[in-house]
């Protein structure tokens, strides 16, 4: 059976994200100075953030799913066709909705609602291939549960638009924090550990693991976001830290999964875009344990909730896109120009294809970057903020040639 | 060489792009069969789902039907019984945990 995808579909995606990642870069950097005060509910901030969840984070997942849904699920993409016209739509609308967010949030709303029907577009496709799956596995629910949030993130953020432009229907704060997360920590993470279950044994060559705590981590992370988002409309703290302590739990249990896969893998050294994803496993697990001991002790100050939002995107969520997309590109770029050849003539390994050298550095330049921001933020040291920035800049930039390298070879 | 040997040494010559092994030495190829010009090559993948399904498959397909004296190709893909590392040679293990 043949199932997987024609590469353009799922190379434009990825194109159009890594794109998007510097001009977010460059539009927060533009903001340094909003962000040095904390102030995060500004213009070049709001534009800069949804470029980069949106223009680079849901674009990629877009792209890594058309890619991946099928082979890991066997059932091919419902419709192609529609995917390249969803695809046109999204870019467009992201495009326009995170440009206008920056110069006139006013008619973000028209932007934004050409986004959510490119985004519904997606949900659709995605059901429909869902559908044809005939035995649901434990990821099956990691990624339903995933599309669920973006669906309900995309929702809240058309409300959040609305109120910008017209007569307010709903509580501005309460709705801004349901949106972020849904869309952070519903629809990232969920999706996040769902292909993990699928990539962390395929990239290690890891066998006869049992994957144990899957459903309770399932099961506990989704009952830590109801309760997280109820408890910002009830304004009860209590709730708020039951549902930060279930969501450490539902991320150890994931942990103590991947744990163990790790340990028994068959490939002894993993490569350095991998590890780097792995690593950002132990960020992940950091921040829900920080965010967790602070709702405990009450910490209510919004420059700390701001940072540790900050330190959830950027340290879990996208520094696992970027070490992924490091793998996932030089496969598509291998099978589309060499797949055919495999067997006919000596063809490269994907680990050829890459620079891991210049992997590390890169790596290490983003974390050293958004350490840096964090501590420059925290302590509102306006240089510090301006210089991190800019070499969080600079390193997406060098990240964006040095991906994009890959299809010279 | 008998047609059945060559069809094994070509096997030996399709590489797993991600491990970068050979996929006999890994373990994948169950079963190869020769009737005439007609070879059916029944092997495995390391995980069900793995993204490199048809680019593996296609590239048997290819070397096998590059021989002189095959005709035609049978590529079938099982999963029971499911690979284990236990099929692997040693030279495979070795490259895995040194490489
Ligand atoms: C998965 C997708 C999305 C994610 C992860 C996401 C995430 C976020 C984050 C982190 C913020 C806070 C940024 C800041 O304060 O500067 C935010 C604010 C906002 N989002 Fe989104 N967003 C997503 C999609 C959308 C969509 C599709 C829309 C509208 C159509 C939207 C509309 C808004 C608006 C209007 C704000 C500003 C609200 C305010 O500050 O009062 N978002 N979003």
């Amino acid at each position: 059976m043949k199932s997987e995808t024609n590469i353009k579909l799922p190379l434009s995606f990825i194109i159009f994200g890594i794109i998007a990642f510097v001009v977010a870069q460059s539009t927060l950097f533009f903001g340094h100075d909003f962000i040095a005060n904390g102030q995060f509910r500004v213009p070049p901030i709001w534009s800069g953030s949804h470029f980069l969840l949106l223009g680079f984070a849901v674009m990629i997942a877009m792209g890594a799913m058309y890619q991946l849904v099928p082979v890991a699920f066997l059932t091919p993409i419902w419709n192609e066709k529609f995917g390249a016209v969803q695809f046109i739509v999204t870019a467009l609308g992201i495009t326009s909705f995170a440009i206008l967010l920056g110069v006139h949030a006013s008619y973000a709303i028209y932007g934004g609602a050409i986004a959510i029907i490119g985004i519904l577009m997606f949900l659709f496709q995605m059901l429909k291939t869902l559908q044809a799956q005939s035995k649901k596995n434990v990821m099956s629910y990691f990624v339903i549960g995933a599309l669920s949030a973006l669906f309900l993130a995309i929702i809240a953020g058309f409300t959040l638009a609305w109120n910008f432009s017209f007569t307010p229907f709903v509580s501005q704060d309460p709705m801004l924090f349901t949106h972020i997360t849904l869309g952070v920590a519903g629809w990232f993470t969920l999706l996040i550990f769902g292909f993990s279950y699928k990539l962390v044994p395929m990239f290690s060559l890891s066998h006869g693991f049992s994957m144990k705590w899957a459903k309770p981590a399932f099961l506990t992370y989704v009952i830590g976001l109801v309760l997280l988002i109820g408890s910002y409309w009830l304004e009860t703290h209590s709730i708020q830290t039951v549902g930060w302590i279930l969501l450490c739990g539902g991320f150890t249990f994931f942990g103590l999964d991947v744990r163990e896969i790790l340990t028994k893998r068959l490939r002894r050294k993993l490569d350095k875009p991998f590890a780097f994803a792995v690593f950002a496993i132990g960020i992940g697990f950091f921040v829900h344990l920080i965010a967790a001991i602070l709702s405990i002790a009450q910490v209510k100050s919004p420059t700390v909730w701001s940072w540790v939002v900050f330190f959830y995107i950027m340290g879990w969520v996208i520094a696992s896109i970027l070490g992924y997309l490091y793998k996932i590109i030089p496969f598509l770029w291998w099978t589309y120009k060499y797949s055919e050849r495999i067997g006919k003539e000596k063809v490269p390994t994907l680990k050829e294809m890459i620079n891991e050298k210049a992997s590390v550095i890169l790596f290490t330049l983003f974390i050293i970057s958004i350490i840096g921001l964090t501590i420059g933020g925290l302590y509102s040291i306006g240089i510090v903020v301006f210089l991190f920035q800019g070499l969080l800049t600079i390193t997406s930039v060098l990240y964006a040639i040095s991906v994009l390298k890959i299809f010279f070879i | 060489m008998s047609l059945l040997g060559s069809v094994k040494a070509a096997l030996f010559e399709v590489i797993d792009p991600e491990l970068g092994i050979n996929i006999v030495d890994l373990g994948l190829i169950y079963d190869v069969q020769v009737e005439g010009n007609h070879a059916k090559i029944t092997m495995t993948l390391t995980t069900p789902g793995c993204p490199l399904h048809d680019s593996i498959t296609n590239g048997v397909k290819f070397r096998v039907n590059q021989l002189k004296g095959i005709d035609d190709v049978t590529v079938d893909l099982v999963w029971e019984p499911a690979w284990s590392p236990d099929k692997m040679s040693e030279r495979a293990k070795e490259k895995l945990h040194f490489g």
